[in-house]
């Protein structure tokens, strides 16, 4: 009995060690000492720079945007509108349990740049192309060919809208309008319109680091547009890997509402 | 005595846990890291599936019934990214598990540690993040 009591207290010891030098590990994030950020950008043949490479870029996990907004004024941080201020709290409230991610829909927008698991950019002449591993195994497409954006008509609202690019310098420029409002612009619950528009830039200044930044113009959502920007660290060697979000998400057959009702028709979940 | 020291441990346990969890939904939603819990059993089914792998033991009560816990982990690409594979547990395997129990108080936990009956330790750290977090 004795030497029963004392092998658990030397196990639930050994976790509580363990434990601790998780979190220290944790803690002593996010940027990976490992990395030598002074390997030179590299180019393609054509000069540009290239944003791929034998690897993948490992996305963070940016969880809160108004913790990354840049070029402002500290406490200004997210310039809601009273309806995106509400929900917000509303989301807060009740632990972002209705996140669109967390149902295996795609992160739209700049999200996707901070979505957990990797990525791969494509360049070809006149596209290019980004798969995500995570946020359900989707990829989006950037037009290089100076093409417009289609007419409101015409524009058909989706999660990920119409990209347009172009180079300035060494910077890859991309304007993004035609979002539907199906997404949240991150996990701590920030909301958007359909009004949503977005410019993001993107560079590579190690062959290690890429910078991303994306300024938020959504006059639907917010009283000014806003810019939120973090470091994406290139991993060499890795591959992107099968993330099939949709095949067993048993959040959602759990799920309830705010009055204890099940938040999906349970006919809506193939299970 | 003993109670008290136990309680003691695991609420240091509760207290060091690396803070969050991936959750490609939200894990305070599903589970409450203040309910932390360490049961052992046997394990009986494995669901090697996204958005997150499943096991389920067999674990005996006090009174000598037996109830069955499911326990979540993270994503197959994820575990696999640490070197572990569908075969690293198996059906039969007696395991001992620590995590977060479920809100809604259900036999159903996030599992932070899975340690084998012979010591070895399955999935390091099953819920730690194998990316970047941001600092809130």
């Amino acid at each position: 009995m004795l030497i029963q009591y004392v092998k658990k207290l030397i196990a639930v010891a050994a976790i509580v060690v363990l434990q601790l030098a998780l979190s220290a590990t944790t803690l002593a994030q996010p940027s990976d000492p490992e990395l030598d950020r002074t390997i030179p950008t590299p180019h393609l043949d054509d000069g540009k720079v290239d944003l791929g490479g034998n690897g993948v870029w490992s996305l963070p996990w940016i969880r809160n945007f108004a913790v990354r907004v840049v070029r402002g004024d500290e406490n200004s941080s997210v310039p809601f509108l009273p309806w995106t201020k509400a929900m917000h709290e509303y989301n807060a409230s009740n632990n972002v349990a209705y996140d669109p991610e967390g149902f295996c829909l795609p992160p739209g927008g700049p999200r996707s740049m901070g979505t957990p698991y990797p990525i791969e950019i494509i360049q070809h002449r006149d596209r290019i192309i980004i798969i995500f591993e995570g946020g359900g195994h989707v990829w989006r497409e950037i037009h290089m060919d100076d093409r417009q954006h289609p007419d409101k008509e015409t524009l058909n609202p989706s999660y990920f809208g119409h990209s347009v690019g172009h180079w300035e310098g060494d910077t890859l420029v991309v304007d993004t309008v035609g979002f539907n409002e199906k997404t949240w612009l991150d996990f701590g619950g920030h909301m958007h319109s359909d009004q949503l528009h977005t410019i993001e830039y993107i560079t590579r200044p190690d062959k290690n680091t890429l910078h991303y930044e994306a300024t938020i113009d959504d006059p639907g959502a917010y009283t000014e547009p806003w810019t939120v920007a973090w470091d994406i660290n290139w991993s060499e060697g890795q591959e992107l890997a099968d993330y099939i979000c949709q095949e067993n998400n048993k959040y959602m057959i759990d799920l309830t509402d705010d009055f204890g009702n099940p938040f999906f028709e349970t006919t809506t979940i193939a299970r | 005595m003993k109670a008290k020291i136990i309680l003691f441990l695991i609420a240091l346990f509760a207290a060091f846990s690396p803070a969050a969890v991936f959750a490609h939904h939200a894990f305070a939603a599903e589970f409450n890291s203040n309910s932390p819990i360490e049961v052992e059993g046997t394990v009986i089914k494995i669901e090697w599936t996204n958005p997150h792998t499943y096991f389920y033991i067999e674990v005996e009560t006090e009174d000598g019934y037996f109830e069955e816990w499911a326990m979540e982990m993270g994503s197959p690409n994820g575990l696999v990214r640490r070197g572990w594979s569908r075969n690293s547990l198996k059906i039969g395997d007696v395991v001992t598990v620590t995590g977060s129990r479920a809100r809604d108080g259900r036999a159903k936990a996030s599992a932070e540690t899975v340690v084998l009956d012979s010591g070895q330790r399955l999935f390091a750290g099953t819920s730690r993040p194998d990316f970047e977090e941001d600092d809130n």
